[in-house]
């Protein structure tokens, strides 16, 4: 277990963890658009320069960070690969039968992959700068708005924490149902109807312990007052403080930034 | 103040959960409410804070009326209930968040929120845990935080329901300590239990019996009523079931519900005899002799049967690579710890582990939560691989693949709350689950399910094509065991076989535990009970961090009460008041007592030679 570590949460202190979680989601989202508008690999600088510079502002060592995004790199590797037989322009390198390698290829090829890696070490950093429970209090709050269109804004960040709060308990019982259900010589491999009835065995428990903790955790929700969003309090309430205008600031600039030398270099 | 008034209740329609229930809680009391299972008891706690409302007869909280709507809200903030389970009823990842819940509810200012959080961690021993994740705490501190979470709400009444039947004996008293703290601080609790060393502390016992009130008065006046306690399939606290044992033995006592008491009450029944005989009582009590009087000198086991299983130096961590283990070390060493608990940070789970078992013998395993019981069981049928060390069965090295395949088939682990894993469609197909992974023809799959079926004590015509689902929880819990027998396994190993069960239930696994053992199956059963295992084992192994603290025969490890006493596990209760009575001058002679009926029958035979 713990091998899936992509983005998540580092302990620290800092402005950015102090940072509101929604402009951090926002932020996150803009960050993205805005390595997108980038149009040439010299437009890259300045998001890579930013993702750098906010590392060191969160003080999360390079080792650390390098470990988050490892899981996905495959996906860059793939994305990568497969632009480098689709883009023809400049001359030839490479001939394959139907494959072919380009000049124009191999630069398109590292600008993809450039600019990949640069979006997930963002959005890896918002994650492990922040606790689950904070985005999706955030998502909340952020789905308010649509809340007069019907969307169950409180019920769905709610539901988002009771899940992230289960998750952990639910792969220790999966974990203990299924050495029992070894102990008593059950296998995966050996045949399509051994496997079918492992399986079986170890997710209906699972199934079941899910209805019972739903029916009691639901009237202990009850005993404890819960009727809903109406009159709810927050203990830490979400507030927009002055590092929150700043931080947009700065994503503006970025964004200046990377429209003008888009402009300047691609001619 | 709590009112109910001839309470009726039924969840549908036909059979009453409560019936007729006539009880006043005053304020500042500590009430406690007994009952086996199905005597209505957690009906009767959801009717306290309106989380259900009475059919016939009222309920009403400082006057306030459950069934009326409007007031549902100031109810439940004035009523707060703790549940039995600890991982259901805690909402949130982080404990300062999950204690927040109920102020945050009940639109408290977030200023107040935060110093209402800090406030009731501190009440419970939690102080500077705000910040830890929920999950990752023990059963006990988890049940502690649950108590916070209700604390925050700032309510009159507390009502545990059967907040303690899931926990270990440490976790058990931490629990109690926190709920006797709030008493003193003149809160009102409601303990809902079928524990009665907790309710011996009680002001003021309630015993429900199939939803009526069977027994009312002080933890004296109730609980010395053996007989008709243990007609309603509770159990008497053990300083009872002596006076009861001392009784039938013709030496009339009066039972005490206090240990001390009851200790001072049979020392004064035997101390005017023996003041004029102070210095041949030592003699006198060798003759009168308990039933083995060789037990404290004799540490080793009487070894029988062949070895069949051998663990030789045996080390694991859940921690593979060496370097992380020696990070995790540094870093323990200035991580912040509880008040009390076990710690998660500990680097190895096993230690040096050496241990034979022998065919036929029922060796017990006690330790703590966390001492390394449940990773030890596991590595008996090769589920998991020492780190350092091998586990040999009938021989062979359970380190080899073929070799670890096959101990599934003839080690047997029925695991913790085992009722948990059952999945089939029909009973009978989930006891034939092991036998057919077994690759068993389905004649003899039919014969297995009877024969195992028939061990525990379920009749296969009434329940084979029932669903497990629909069986009572002790019955669910035979049909895992039969799942476990039917593999006809030469060894069954028990992870805490009676956890969570009410005192009938308890007696009856008990007994069926020795039956299996009589008939010739190796048994080694895992428990934090020093009685059930005092009762049962013929051998005895202590687990601690780890590591094997003491090995030997019941006698001999119940000898070394110092050892237990700092590993926390304490002795069986007839040890633990014969070295009162001794204390207290009472010749009852240097040997350990397993049982409060041999203390009995020691102290009978010695009221005989006195007369």
């Amino acid at each position: 277990m713990g091998t899936f570590s992509f983005g998540s949460y580092y302990p620290g202190d800092g402005v950015l963890y102090r940072l509101d979680p929604r402009v951090k989601l926002l932020g996150g989202i803009a960050f993205l658009i805005i390595t997108l508008l980038a149009r040439t690999c010299a437009a890259l600088v300045p998001p890579a320069l930013f993702v750098v510079a906010l590392y060191l502002l969160a003080r999360v060592p390079a080792g650390r960070a390098a470990r988050s995004v490892a899981p996905l790199l495959g996906i860059v590797v793939v994305v990568g690969i497969l632009n480098l037989f689709t883009d023809h322009s400049g001359a030839t390198l490479v001939q394959l039968g139907p494959l072919a390698i380009s000049e124009g290829s191999l630069s398109s090829f590292a600008f993809i992959s450039v600019r990949m890696v640069i979006m997930m070490c963002a959005m890896s950093l918002v994650t492990m700068t922040t606790q689950t429970l904070d985005l999706t209090h955030a998502v909340e709050r952020l789905l308010a708005p649509l809340a007069r269109f019907g969307v169950p804004a409180h019920e769905i960040g709610m539901m988002l924490g009771i899940a992230l709060r289960f998750m952990p308990q639910f792969a220790t019982e999966l974990t203990q149902t299924y050495r029992a259900q070894v102990s008593r010589g059950a296998r995966l491999a050996g045949g399509p109807l051994s496997g079918v009835r492992m399986l079986s065995s170890v997710s209906i428990p699972l199934f079941a312990s899910i209805f019972r903790h739903a029916e009691t955790l639901s009237a202990a929700m009850d005993a404890r007052c819960y009727h809903g969003e109406q009159g709810r309090t927050r203990m830490h309430p979400l507030r927009f403080a002055a590092r929150d205008a700043g931080a947009a600031a700065c994503l503006v600039a970025l964004a200046i930034a990377v429209v003008a030398v888009s402009a300047l270099t691609s001619s | 103040m709590i009112r109910c008034e001839n309470i009726v209740y039924s969840y549908d329609g036909a059979t009453r959960a409560l019936d007729g229930v006539k009880l006043t809680i005053a304020d500042g009391e500590f009430l406690c409410v007994l009952g086996g299972n199905g005597s209505g008891k957690s009906t009767l706690a959801k009717h306290l804070n309106a989380l259900l409302v009475p059919d016939k007869g009222r309920v009403t909280v400082e006057g306030l009326d459950t069934a009326d709507p409007e007031y549902v809200y100031d109810i439940r903030s004035r009523v707060g209930l703790v549940f039995q389970n600890p991982d259901d009823q805690l909402v949130a990842t982080l404990v300062a968040d999950d204690v927040a819940f109920g102020p945050e509810n009940l639109g408290v200012a977030p200023q107040d929120i935060e110093a209402g959080v800090a406030r009731a961690l501190d009440a419970v021993g939690l102080g500077g845990f705000e910040r830890r994740e929920t999950h990752a705490l023990s059963g006990g501190q988890k049940q502690r935080v649950a108590i916070a979470g209700v604390l925050a709400m700032k309510p009159h009444v507390i009502v545990l329901d059967e907040a303690t039947a899931m926990l270990d004996p440490r976790g058990r008293r931490g629990l109690m300590r926190a709920a006797r703290a709030l008493h003193e601080q003149g809160m009102t609790v409601v303990m809902i239990t079928h524990f009665m060393e907790e309710a011996a502390d009680a002001d003021r016992v309630v015993v429900l019996d199939q939803g009526k009130i069977a027994l009312e008065g002080t933890p004296a006046e109730v609980l010395t009523h053996a007989d008709e306690l243990l007609g309603l399939e509770l159990d008497v606290p053990p300083s009872c079931a002596l006076a009861v044992a001392l009784g039938r033995g013709g030496v009339a006592v009066t039972p005490q519900v206090d240990e001390d008491a009851m200790v001072a009450e049979i020392a004064r029944a035997f101390t005017g005899a023996a003041a004029q005989g102070e210095a041949p009582a030592r003699p006198a009590a060798g003759e009168a002799g308990g039933p083995a009087a060789t037990g404290s000198s004799c540490p080793a086991a009487a070894s029988a049967g062949e070895v069949c299983l051998a663990l030789k130096g045996v080390s694991y961590s859940y921690e593979t690579s060496s370097r992380e283990r020696a990070r995790r070390s540094r870093r323990r060493a200035s991580a912040r710890r509880a008040a009390w608990g076990s710690d998660p940070n500990e680097v190895w789970a096993l230690r040096d582990v050496d241990l034979t078992v022998r065919q036929g013998e029922l060796l017990g395993i006690a330790g703590h939560t966390g001492s390394g019981k449940s990773t030890l069981i596991q590595h008996l049928n090769g589920l998991i691989h020492p780190t350092e060390g091998t586990v040999e069965l009938f021989g062979a090295d359970l380190a080899g693949r073929r070799a670890a395949a096959a101990a599934k088939g003839r080690v047997g682990i029925v695991f913790q709350y085992p009722e948990q894993q059952l999945f089939a469609r029909t009973v009978f197909e989930d006891v034939a689950f092991g036998p057919r992974n077994l690759g068993m023809s389905e004649s003899e799959v039919a014969e297995r399910v009877r024969e195992a079926l028939d061990s525990v004590g379920l009749a296969f015509d009434e329940v084979a094509e029932k669903s497990p689902f629909a069986l009572s929880g002790g019955q669910q819990r035979r049909c895992a065991f039969a799942g476990v027998i039917a593999m006809r396994p030469d060894v069954l190993v028990l992870d805490e076989p009676v956890a969570g069960l009410d005192p009938a239930a308890r007696r009856e696994f008990l007994d069926l535990i020795a039956r299996l053992n009589e008939q010739g199956l190796t048994v080694i059963m895992v428990s934090h009970s020093m009685d059930d295992l005092a009762s049962l084992a013929d051998r005895i192994v202590v687990l601690n961090e780890g590591r094997v603290a003491l090995e030997g025969v019941p006698r001999a490890v119940f000898a070394r009460a110092e050892e237990l006493e700092r590993i926390g596990l304490g002795l069986p209760a007839a040890e633990r008041m014969a070295r009162r009575l001794r204390a207290a001058g009472v010749p009852v002679g240097e040997d350990v007592f397993l049982t409060v009926d041999e203390l009995a029958g020691a102290l009978c035979s010695l009221k005989g030679v006195r007369s």
